[in-house]
């Protein structure tokens, strides 16, 4: 174990030492985050597919309970119960398109994590860094519970629980709980938790702050203390269905699904599920009473209860959705907590976009009309007045809209523009438009894949730690 | 130009300052009463100097700096109020300011916080080009004015700081000798 402590104080000097101009010291949040003997308790493992390049290797590093798919290296890290997802990341001879730029990938593109602790951490998608298309790295970063490293290389940050990094390459920042960034590029930025903010520059920025007093109940961390809220209550209620899939070697799907659609071994699915043709679950989804329409998606950590997804339906990584009714092409954002009750069930019209890290949390039957973006902390209908718009009106902006704690600025039209482009693009990924022939995605690729598992040295100075593992076709 | 620092520095007798520790009040007062000075002394007065415990300069505070204290203020009774670093525009934060001050923290809060501020916390500490010895000549102290973008030169005697060279001063004295030079021709 004693080489496990020594990496562990590692990562969080070179933490420390990189965020060292916030004045911000990690020691006490991380230090007793998880306990050591976690750290040894489970098994890892990866997927082998014939559709994803494969080159594993894992050197001086813990990787208790985390899945690996696609090309990846870890390096002096240690990485608990976290996703690294490489089934989106470039190959060789594509294309990159960056602004101006059509960048040529001359080799597959890798992800590599160096001397970082990550917990509960999603990493997917691929490198936005024009400067670095063929490598995803993630180095001297620390990652807190379910948050989401989403195209985003990092160096020397920290990121609060359920925090989502996107589309962005960042440099020494300090990210707060339940805070959501796509900013292209941030540096030395010390954000405050349930930040939102959107950002293309010259185009549009959009920004939304929840209140501190209103978030604290959802997601609260804090010195010395495990993260606490609503949030991970949710997610504590919950484990134990994981675990027996995660014990299990052999497991049948408890629904039937049809030949185009893809349910994850590492899913869990409760009874009265219904799955549509190209429907993607991913690993650690929760589906219970969940009726899901042809091309609806739920990403990793995305949890439907009691809840009914048209089609073509994007649930992004870590969203939950309870006691609602989604009409089609619904989008809700990462990490995204909507809540009904039985009573008081969510209707959310066809078209509409929950921003990333929107709650809606009710008690109140409640209606979100067509075609409306929403955002921040919804309650009830008095809420949704002044935390929702019309796309149709936001794309008529041409500079400045404030709404409570929201402020945009740039063209509402790009804003939108860009957020259906994505959507589409997400769809198009999941293979939600697949045809029998052409428009193969995630859901059809992602079916025939074997796992195997790795363990760590059982006991020694070395406990905990794998040994140096490369795992090449 | 025949003047040099010590030409037309104010002396720092003359000058508003506080002792490290002060309120930002106390230092508004400490200005207010070097203003009521002016009409003897003749002149006008725009920051305080800071002064540690030996009696030597260790900041200044500018009108400007007044100004963002209020800024600061402001964020510190709304955490979420710091949108400067998110990239928007002027116009968008004051339109976006201006309408959550409507409905949320008065200028009454925002000016009870600041006062209480301590002075240290927002005072500019002098960078190696805003000293200047005093027997420097004019056109030395228009280099470190411009080239530093200083609103005044702290003006020394050996390790000691004597007076405040101030770019209105110099600028008023570079006035005056083109004029001289140019009538004469």
């Amino acid at each position: 174990m004693k080489e496990l402590e020594k990496l562990f104080n590692r990562i969080v000097q070179r933490c420390n030492i990189n965020l060292r101009e916030l004045t911000h010291n990690v020691t006490p949040f991380v230090q007793d985050i998880v306990a050591p003997d976690q750290m040894t308790k489970f098994y890892a493992f990866y997927g082998i597919t014939p559709h994803h390049p494969l080159n594993f290797q894992f050197r001086h590093s813990n990787l208790s309970g985390s899945y690996f798919l696609g090309k990846c290296q870890v390096t002096n890290s240690l990485l608990y119960k976290s996703d690294i997802r490489g089934d989106e990341l470039k190959k060789k001879g594509d294309l990159f398109r960056y602004q101006g730029f059509e960048i040529p990938i001359t080799r597959d593109e890798e992800i590599r994590i160096e001397d970082s602790l990550l917990i509960k951490t999603l990493v997917h998608n691929y490198s936005h860094d024009p400067e670095m298309p063929e490598k995803f790295f993630i180095r001297d970063t620390i990652s807190t519970h379910y948050a989401n490293i989403h195209g985003s290389p990092c160096g020397g940050s920290f990121l609060g629980p359920f925090s989502t990094v996107d589309l962005t390459t960042m440099h020494d920042c300090l990210i707060g709980a339940f805070s959501y960034i796509q900013a292209g590029e941030v540096t030395h930025l010390k954000i405050n938790p349930g930040t939102v903010w959107v950002r293309k520059p010259e185009a549009f920025n959009f920004l939304y702050r929840y209140p501190f007093e209103r978030l604290t109940p959802y997601i609260r961390f804090d010195a010395g203390a495990q993260p606490k809220g609503i949030f991970i209550d949710f997610m504590e209620n919950y484990k134990e269905a994981f675990q027996r899939i995660f014990n299990v070697v052999n497991i049948e799907p408890s629904v039937s699904i049809p030949e185009n659609a893809s349910l994850d071994r590492f899913s869990v699915i409760k009874p009265k599920t219904r799955i549509g043709e190209n429907v993607l679950v991913a690993q650690r989804a929760y589906l219970q009473n969940a009726w899901l329409g042809k091309g609806a998606n739920v990403q990793e950590n995305g949890y439907i209860i009691n809840s009914r997804l048209e089609g073509f339906d994007i649930t992004a990584h870590g969203a939950k959705i309870i006691e609602a009714d989604l009409d089609k092409n619904v989008f809700v954002g990462f990490n995204s907590f909507l809540r009904g009750r039985p009573e008081s069930r969510l209707n959310i019209g066809r078209g509409s976009i929950i921003m990333p890290h929107t709650i809606v949390d009710i008690h109140e039957p409640l209606t979100i009309p067509e075609g409306h973006l929403v955002w921040g902390l919804v309650t009830d209908a008095k809420d949704l007045e002044t935390h929702c718009i019309s796309l149709e009106n936001l794309s008529k902006v041409k500079n400045v809209l404030s709404m409570g704690n929201m402020v945009f600025e740039g063209s509402g039209a790009d804003f939108v523009w860009a957020f259906r482009q994505r959507i589409h693009h997400i769809l198009e990924e999941n293979g939600a438009f697949f045809d029998g022939n052409s428009k193969e995605g995630h859901a059809q690729r992602n079916q025939n894949i074997s796992f195997n598992t790795i363990q760590p040295y059982p006991k020694g100075d070395k406990e905990g730690l794998y040994p140096t593992i490369i795992i090449q076709p | 130009m025949k003047y040099l620092a010590k030409d037309l520095m104010v002396p720092i007798a003359e000058y508003a300052t506080v002792s490290k520790g002060a309120t930002l009040l106390e230092s508004l007062l400490a200005l207010e009463k070097a203003q009521e000075e002016f009409t003897r002394t003749g002149y006008s007065h725009r920051a305080v100097l800071i002064l540690d415990k030996k009696k030597r300069v260790m900041g200044k505070l500018s009108q400007l700096d007044f100004l963002r204290v209020l800024e600061h203020a402001d964020e510190q009774i709304d955490r979420n109020n710091d949108i400067g670093k998110f990239g928007f525009s002027p116009m968008a934060i004051v339109r976006h300011r201006g309408k959550k001050r409507g409905k949320g923290v008065s200028m009454g809060e925002i000016l009870s916080t600041a006062a209480n501020f301590k002075v240290e916390d927002f005072m500019q500490s002098p960078s190696e080009g805003e000293y200047i010895e005093e027997d420097t000549p004019i056109d030395t102290a228009v280099h470190q004015l411009t080239a530093g973008l200083h609103l005044s030169l702290l003006v020394t005697k050996g390790r000691e700081i004597v007076g405040v060279l101030r770019m209105a001063d110099v600028f008023a004295a570079v006035f005056h000798s083109m004029k001289e030079s140019e009538s004469r021709q």
